[in-house]
């Protein structure tokens, strides 16, 4: 799979999920609409989504998505048509959220942040995890392999409700054990 | 092989080795709140036939916005409540409920060697108990309720140790800003922070759900205290435990949860406490906190410094402040409001004034002491528990550029409201910063003779 599109840069560290999505817009109960609060509790942000309308990809700094555990954050850039966020680092409960919403988080060294905020457009290939520039220079990145198949095909719920039995069979061995104890 | 007490608890539940270091983690209890369970409940309800793994291990706690302030958040509580009813989920609704992290250890659902998550970032608070308490999406959690488990990369491990006790006014508060400003914002990331030392067994459980509270805003996927007596004590004869020898078997089996002699660590840290002194945050994450009798440091990052309207070098007491918040899941505890109506014992807040326990029994509990009328006669507001003014979602939201000193744990921009200003800080030094109408810490307070004599000649 491929993500090809126009880059909305944010030239930030700690963009946290109250500034993705402030809390005051999570107050629904579908995963779905939230696009048009996308970062509109970040300074600047209801104007930089506005002169980048056709994002696909965003490129920030450090620590991307740190804060609040809401998976509002990874719905709201789904709804607004982002694929992609490309940072240095992730916060741990983003990073997961979004490999489960088709958001791909891509790591990539800090020193070719600066270059790639002045991209206009990025190429990403999920499959062969390489980043591509507008000049053709190739970054290699790396995905969680199981995550990956989130990633690309969704099923993270499936893919645990394919568990239960196991998952019921360890639980039971758990308890043999406790008892035999 | 010595194993830490993070090892003995993630290898108690690992199911299954997974691709890429990952794991599928047995999840013994799910705690389920309003904003981010519905998602996942209809998901389940729509594609896996409303199928429950175990409805006894999900506990349910209307907390965000509770009673609900407009349609929305009533149609929050309401799925919250029917998808509880339905499945026969224990359910803490308006009028016995309160924050999610205050809720679920009070009522005994909370105890060493489990695992635990919730969809909150703060799901970290419970780590105080010796439980893997992790913060996850809806989706996650979503997973947890389906199936028991969820997937998880194995974190690293750092060991904190805490060397000496708190005086000279800190806190255990002061104590999470130092240690966050110690390991830096995102320095805790991809870790467990396991908590040892002499300095953590002379604190209280609630010092340590303070403490493992803010793990999360130094990074780290979760914290985590040894328990001990102090731990047993307080789980001893709580509701949801058992009594008598059940109970005392289960202590038996709670002591090997500590590190053994000799466990290894991904990364070390010691802290200190001795030298701890009130903390403050300056700027727009809880790394950038300094004692309180510093400045604004020179070299700050210039985003924090517009936001926050401050220069370098600007001492921090030298700030007027327009709002104080004492609440939230990190200090909204009986002993955090004893600390500040402690502090407004007999003096006059000159700022709007909030404060909001955690929980109902903890509001029940302060007013059984007259807290409550110590909060009123100060002139703060005293309000049902709640998370409050901490995410700007309900009550309390601030002005854009008003600047209010709160006990919460986040003070990124916009937390409380587009363009407040949130620095964070001890209920003790809230409470004086709400007297003085300025950043300060009880140390600064007249005398409250002087306060009392000075309100008499009015």
């Amino acid at each position: 799979m491929i993500v090809s599109g126009s880059v909305l840069p944010i030239d930030k560290a700690n963009v946290d999920t109250d500034q993705i999505i402030p809390a005051h817009h999570l107050t629904g109960i579908e995963k779905t609409g939230l696009g048009k609060h996308l970062f509109t509790g970040m300074t600047g942000g209801v104007d930089l989504l506005a002169a980048h309308p056709d994002a696909a990809i965003v490129v920030a700094r450090e620590n991307f998505g740190c804060g609040s555990s809401r998976e509002h954050a990874a719905w709201s850039l789904v709804d607004r048509g982002i694929r992609a966020v490309v940072a240095p680092s992730f916060a741990r409960i983003f990073f997961e959220n979004a490999y489960n919403n088709g958001v791909a988080p891509v790591v990539v060294p800090e020193a070719a942040i600066d270059g790639l905020l002045a991209e206009p457009h990025l190429r990403i290939d999920l499959v062969r995890e390489v980043l591509t520039t507008s000049g053709g220079e190739e970054i290699a990145f790396t995905l969680d392999p199981l995550r990956k198949e989130f990633l690309l095909s969704g099923g993270y719920m499936a893919f645990l409700a394919g568990k239960r039995d196991k998952v019921r069979a360890w639980l039971d061995s758990r308890a043999a054990q406790a008892g035999a104890a | 092989m010595p194993r830490s007490l993070f090892e003995k608890v993630w290898n108690a539940h690992v199911v299954e080795e997974l691709p890429g270091e990952n794991a599928l983690l047995f999840i013994d209890r799910v705690v389920a709140h309003e904003i981010t369970t519905p998602q996942g409940a209809l998901e389940i309800e729509r594609d896996f036939d409303d199928a429950l793994f175990d409805p006894d291990r999900i506990v349910a706690i209307n907390d965000h916005v509770s009673p609900a302030k407009d349609t929305e958040t009533a149609i929050q509580a309401k799925v919250l409540r029917d998808w509880a009813k339905r499945h026969g989920i224990v359910l803490y609704d308006l009028g016995r409920n309160g924050i999610c992290h205050v809720v679920a250890p009070e009522r005994g659902y909370v105890e060493p060697g489990m695992t635990l998550a919730c969809g909150d970032s703060h799901t970290c608070t419970l780590g105080a108990f010796g439980a893997f308490a992790l913060g996850v999406g809806s989706t996650a959690q979503g997973g947890a309720m389906l199936a028991g488990c969820l997937v998880l990369g194995r974190p690293k491990v750092m060991r904190v140790t805490l060397k000496g006790r708190l005086t000279h006014g800190a806190t255990a508060k002061d104590l999470a800003l130092h240690v966050i400003a110690t390991l830096g914002f995102k320095g805790g990331t991809g870790y467990v922070l396991e908590y040892a030392g002499d300095g953590l067994a002379s604190l209280s459980m609630d010092e340590r759900m303070t403490l493992c509270n803010m793990a999360i805003e130094a990074g780290a996927t979760t914290g985590m205290c040894p328990p001990d007596e102090t731990t047993f004590s307080y789980l001893r004869g709580r509701e949801n435990q058992p009594t008598g020898d059940a109970f005392e078997a289960k202590v038996d089996a709670w002591r090997a949860l500590v590190a053994d002699p000799g466990a290894t660590y991904d990364a070390e840290v010691t802290i200190d406490v001795d030298a701890l002194r009130p903390m403050i945050s300056w700027g727009t994450n809880p790394g950038e906190s300094v004692p309180i009798d510093g400045v604004v440091p020179a070299g700050a990052a210039e985003a924090s410094l517009r936001y926050m309207g401050l220069t370098p070098g600007q001492p921090l007491r030298s700030l007027t402040i327009d709002q104080a918040f004492v609440g939230s899941c990190t200090n909204s505890r009986l002993s955090d409001l004893r600390a500040a109506a402690e502090v407004l014992r007999g003096r006059s807040v000159s700022v709007p004034t909030i404060v909001t326990p955690g929980s109902q029994a903890v509001k029940r509990a302060a007013e059984r002491e007259g807290l409550h009328d110590i909060f009123q006669d100060a002139g703060a507001l005293w309000t049902h528990s709640s998370c409050g003014p901490c995410l700007g979602m309900s009550m309390g939201v601030l002005a854009p550029g008003a600047r209010c000193v709160s006990s919460t744990n986040r003070n990124f921009p916009g937390r409380m409201g587009a363009g407040g200003r949130v620095h964070l800080a001890s209920p003790a030094v809230v409470a004086a910063s709400a007297v003085l109408g300025r950043i300060a810490s009880p140390d600064d307070l007249p005398a409250r003779a002087a306060v009392e004599a000075e309100a008499v000649r009015g």
